[in-house]
């Protein structure tokens, strides 16, 4: 058994110990050491990754039902090492951060494992079937942590989240049979090897049918990420979440859909009948998502719906790098997906820690509390910055890559996308002015700052925005490898 | 020469069957060995069935066939009925009719294998009835209760309708044809084709079969026979005796009226758009679990007659599969429901509506490993993996886009998303509310029947290679 394999069921056992405890102190240790494990696998991977090709690597391969040419294949390749490694830093960090639940403890913390497992599951299954269940399997955690855990609407949250994006994942479902089939046709032998299914695409007769097969896969992965107009489920699930059940919702699970993006429909996209109008369309919704979202997020009054309507504008950005087909701006857009799932769990983490201090994530209710929680407010102000953006940190990189390259192809969508950022700036400043700024507001009561878990955690994702910002090569090399490849596909296409 | 261990299952159950009723006149009170002696007898036979999994012999001058497919029908027969039986030990621990209780189970599950092996419409109407007059029997063994009573009658009347329909359609055929052995029919069928006697045939047949298999608009009866009978055995008519109908179906539609195909396969597409279709949507409004889980057993018998509008080897393959995985996680549910009303019972012990859903409220406080075996069924029930559902759906979902059938698979699967709401609302009540009252522990006969049916949801589920050689092996006996 090989490292991949190792970093899917660490977490797995983990989950099931952590569920099987009976006091607070086991459940949250082995919960972080099973979680920190995948850490350490995920920063061996980093050492013996090999940047320079874009082939699979680490690639473990057993029978599971050959009769149906169902496979357990695993590999990374330089568009999932990053993500792998970013959600082995969030999940430990999350746990960190969450130190102090008491409800059911275990079961907190068990699902909290438990979720990490189908995320590695996600980036790494080279096979669809495999992948399909580990898709599926992010689901049940997640949706549990919300309707246990969450605020008083949670029932409706969870049972809305969950519907939704699992009628999004039944559709993708639909469009991965019928790949399957019309290869299985095309070639005689039934396949759900990811790659081998990308390439024999590209032979299917029927150009109505590659269009259907992309529309559906699209389906599944934009509901995912989410894009506008598909988003409505996404402000409630977080708004009714956990801190950890946001920050995960929104730093890992947010990024399968953008994963499939770039695993699945940018190989796919040049081999469609009509390329260009799926390019259209793809860099319609980044678009529309970068500016609605940026919109939404200024008009709300709750704290965490706003930062949660800046996720789906800042997904945008991962769209839309990915519809223009430069190597540059589609490792920008693969950037982007590892910089906003650092930027947002800071972002997150820190409305968590005022709703529990002051009661309150209403902004109107708020007003100077900076003057009472000095290390919350450094640290937040840190994550507003790199999340409008501040050069230096991790954002800027992806956001700067994503509209300098893309303006190769699609000018007249970044030049809408440009507006975005004007108001991602208003958005992000006045909400801290109103909130944090200014004279304390009296009502608030007794304010006192974070624990020294939260700060950790919070100041450990400072620091890696930080780092990232200033030396983002290590990462963007793995990425731009990837990137290259596929945008030569667009060549062999002839589009 | 004629292999006769080939029918050691049926002949070792109706040994134990007679056996248990002669016993059971003689020994007083306590009856409780009669169910681990009917228990060890299934097991025996099971693990026989099992061991001839590759046989492929016709006995009694055709009449009787052993192949692939009906291995594969006895061995959800026989796991349903071992299931049933280990919980009935429980049920009927201070019956004095135990004995006739698991008499009663014993012969219809050896009717069922009957029809699952019939060659012969005669032998398949033969066991379709010994299997039927002791379900009737069954559903109204709690005869003290006018709820039961009222299931059997109408299980009763409906089913006596059905079979008449059924004989009607086979007197049919047999006029027709001149002969009423299934590869007969085969032969001879080109004389149905065309003709309205064909057609009422097929129309008259399909009622037949229909009812058994609780496909609308024949379902009428489902729901409250299944909320009224003991719920062990609405275990045993939604997981078992519903498979009957398929397994009869399989023979005498795809095997035996195959040229008719084009006259059934249209009917079977629209049944099951509208069975699945009205039994997730009324799943929904149920407030009894029992009568929920009964509307779900009609909507999952609209998803494996797909099998027959799709009719490919694939799509057999996972109807066929549907039905092995559907008797774990149907009978399961069902059990549960059976252990939740003895906690009730257990609480007080005139509680009225024992299978409400109010009663699952914090079931995960009260009876943790039930509420989670609970959580596994009905998740494998919506699909989830890694579970049996999600493999038999997969493979049962994937063959109508092989078939080029997209609206159907659009249409199943929207039913499946659905059917989430109601079957995620029983996983809400058992783990966010709060409990009433303390903890439970479970029966052991309970315990070790949901341990067996968690076991088979999830062997299925991980590891589904057999599993799917098996049911492609059984379908390649349909085409």
């Amino acid at each position: 058994m090989n490292i991949v394999s190792l970093i899917i069921l660490v977490p797995l056992i983990g989950a099931v110990l952590t569920l099987l405890t009976k006091t607070k102190e086991q459940a949250r240790v082995i919960a972080l050491v099973s979680s920190l494990a995948p850490l350490v696998g995920a920063l061996y991977m980093i050492m013996q990754f090999d940047s320079l090709t874009p082939s699979m690597q680490f690639v473990e391969s057993y029978n599971w039902v050959p009769s149906l040419g169902i496979y357990y294949t695993v590999g990374v390749d330089g568009i999932a090492m990053p993500l792998v490694l970013l959600a082995a830093i969030v999940v430990p960090l999350t746990i960190i951060y969450s130190w102090g639940e008491d409800k059911q403890p275990n079961q907190f913390f068990g699902l909290i494992v438990a979720l990490q497992a189908g995320v590695m599951g996600v980036f790494t299954s080279l096979d669809f079937f495999l992948f399909y269940i580990f898709w599926e399997l992010t689901l049940i955690p997640m949706y549990f942590l919300i309707s246990i855990w969450g605020g008083p609407r949670k029932d409706y949250a969870a049972i809305k989240f969950f519907i939704y994006t699992h009628v999004a994942s039944l559709v993708m479902l639909l469009g991965i049979f019928a790949i399957y089939f019309a290869v299985w046709a095309q070639t005689g032998t039934p396949s759900f090897n990811i790659p081998y299914l990308l390439e024999q695409f590209q032979l299917l007769e029927s150009s109505l049918l590659r269009d259907s097969i992309f529309l559906a896969l699209l389906f599944g992965f934009i509901v995912k990420m989410p894009a506008v107009p598909f988003h409505t489920w996404l402000p409630d699930a977080h708004v009714e979440a956990p801190t950890a059940g946001s920050v995960l919702l929104a730093a890992v699970l947010l990024k399968m859909g953008g994963y499939g993006l770039f695993r699945v429909m940018l190989p796919l996209l040049p081999f469609t009948g009509s390329p260009n109008l799926m390019i259209t369309i793809l860099g319609f919704i980044g678009v529309l998502s970068i500016l609605y979202g940026a919109m939404l997020a200024l008009a709300q009054t709750d704290l965490k719906k706003m930062v949660a309507y800046s996720s789906i504008s800042h997904m945008g950005y991962v769209t839309l790098g990915a519809a223009a087909l430069v190597p540059l701006s589609v490792s920008g857009a693969m950037f982007q997906q590892f910089s906003h799932g650092l930027i947002t769990c800071l972002l997150f983490m820190s409305c968590g820690a005022i709703q529990h201090i002051a009661g309150t994530r209403i902004i109107a209710d708020l007003g100077g509390i900076g003057s009472k929680m000095p290390k919350l407010t450094v640290l937040m102000l840190f994550g507003f910055m790199a999340s409008l953006g501040l050069p230096g940190l991790s954002g800027f990189v992806a956001e700067f890559m994503i509209l300098t390259f893309a303006y190769l192809t699609l000018p007249t969508y970044v030049l809408l996308a440009l507006l975005g950022i004007v108001v991602t700036a208003g958005y992000h400043l006045w909400a801290m002015q109103r909130a944090v700024f200014g004279s304390l507001n009296e009502k608030l009561g007794n304010l006192h700052d974070i624990t020294n878990y939260e700060t950790l955690s919070m100041a450990i994702l400072a620091l890696l925005v930080l780092y990232f910002g200033l030396n983002p090569a290590p990462i963007l090399g793995m990425m731009t490898t990837n990137a290259e490849q596929i945008v030569s596909l667009m060549a062999i296409a002839g589009v | 020469m004629t292999n006769y261990m080939l029918l050691a299952p049926e002949l070792i159950l109706t040994l134990v069957a007679l056996t248990t009723m002669m016993v059971g006149l003689f020994i007083g009170k306590n009856k409780t060995i009669l169910g681990y002696f009917a228990s060890i007898g299934l097991v025996a036979a099971l693990s026989l069935t099992v061991s001839s999994l590759n046989a492929n012999e016709t006995l009694f001058y055709g009449t009787l066939t052993i192949d692939a497919l009906s291995q594969f029908f006895k061995i959800v027969f026989i796991s349903v009925s071992l299931l049933v039986t280990i919980a009935s030990i429980k049920y009927t621990e201070n019956d004095q009719n135990a004995d006739s209780f698991f008499t009663l189970l014993l012969f219809s599950t050896i009717g069922m294998m009957v029809v699952a092996s019939a060659n012969d419409l005669v032998t398949l109407f033969v066991g379709f009835e010994l299997a039927s007059l002791s379900t009737y029997a069954l559903a109204g063994f709690d005869k003290k209760d006018p709820k039961s009573i009222e299931a059997a009658m109408k299980y009763f009347i409906i089913g006596s309708l059905s079979s008449a329909l059924m004989l009607f359609g086979i007197s049919f055929v047999y006029g027709m044809t001149g002969t009423t052995s299934i590869p007969g029919i085969a032969e001879n069928a080109g004389a149905l084709v065309g003709s309205p006697v064909g057609l009422i045939a097929v129309v008259m047949l399909i009622a037949g079969f229909g009812f058994k298999m609780a496909l609308v608009p024949f379902h009428m009866w489902a729901p409250d026979t299944y909320q009224g009978a003991p719920t062990v055995v609405s275990a045993l008519l939604a997981a078992g005796s519903k498979k009957m109908g398929f397994v009869a179906a399989f023979r005498v539609f795809v095997v035996a009226l195959a040229v008719l195909s084009p006259t059934w396969q249209t009917a079977f597409a629209i049944l099951a758009v509208i069975t699945m279709t009205l039994g997730n949507v009324v799943a929904i409004s149920q407030t009894s679990v029992k009568r929920m889980l009964a509307y779900s057993s009609v909507a999952q018998a609209g998803y494996i007659a797909m099998a027959f509008a799709v009719m490919t080897p694939m799509a057999f393959a996972g109807g066929i599969l549907y039905t092995l995985s559907h008797a774990f996680m149907k009978t399961g549910a069902f059990l549960v429901v059976a252990v939740v009303g003895y906690m009730v019972l257990s609480d007080n012990k005139n509680a009225k509506d024992i299978d409400h859903i109010d009663n699952f409220k914090g079931l995960s406080k009260r009876m943790p490993f039930t509420a989670f075996a609970m959580m596994v069924f009905v998740f494998a029930l919506s699909g989830i993996p890694p579970t049996a559902g999600y493999i038999s759906k997969f493979v049962l979902f994937s063959s109508t886009i092989e078939a080029g059938l997209v609206w159907l698979a659009v249409i199943a699967i929207l039913n499946s998303a659905i059917s989430l709401y109601y079957y995620a609302r029983v996983v809400k009540y058992m783990y966010f509310l709060p409990a009433i009252g303390g903890k439970v522990s479970e029966p052991a006969p309970y315990a070790i029947a949901l341990i067996l049916a968690l076991a088979g949801v999830l062997v299925i589920g991980i590891w589904p290679e057999p599993f799917v050689y098996w049911a492609m092996e059984a379908a390649k006996v349909l085409i």
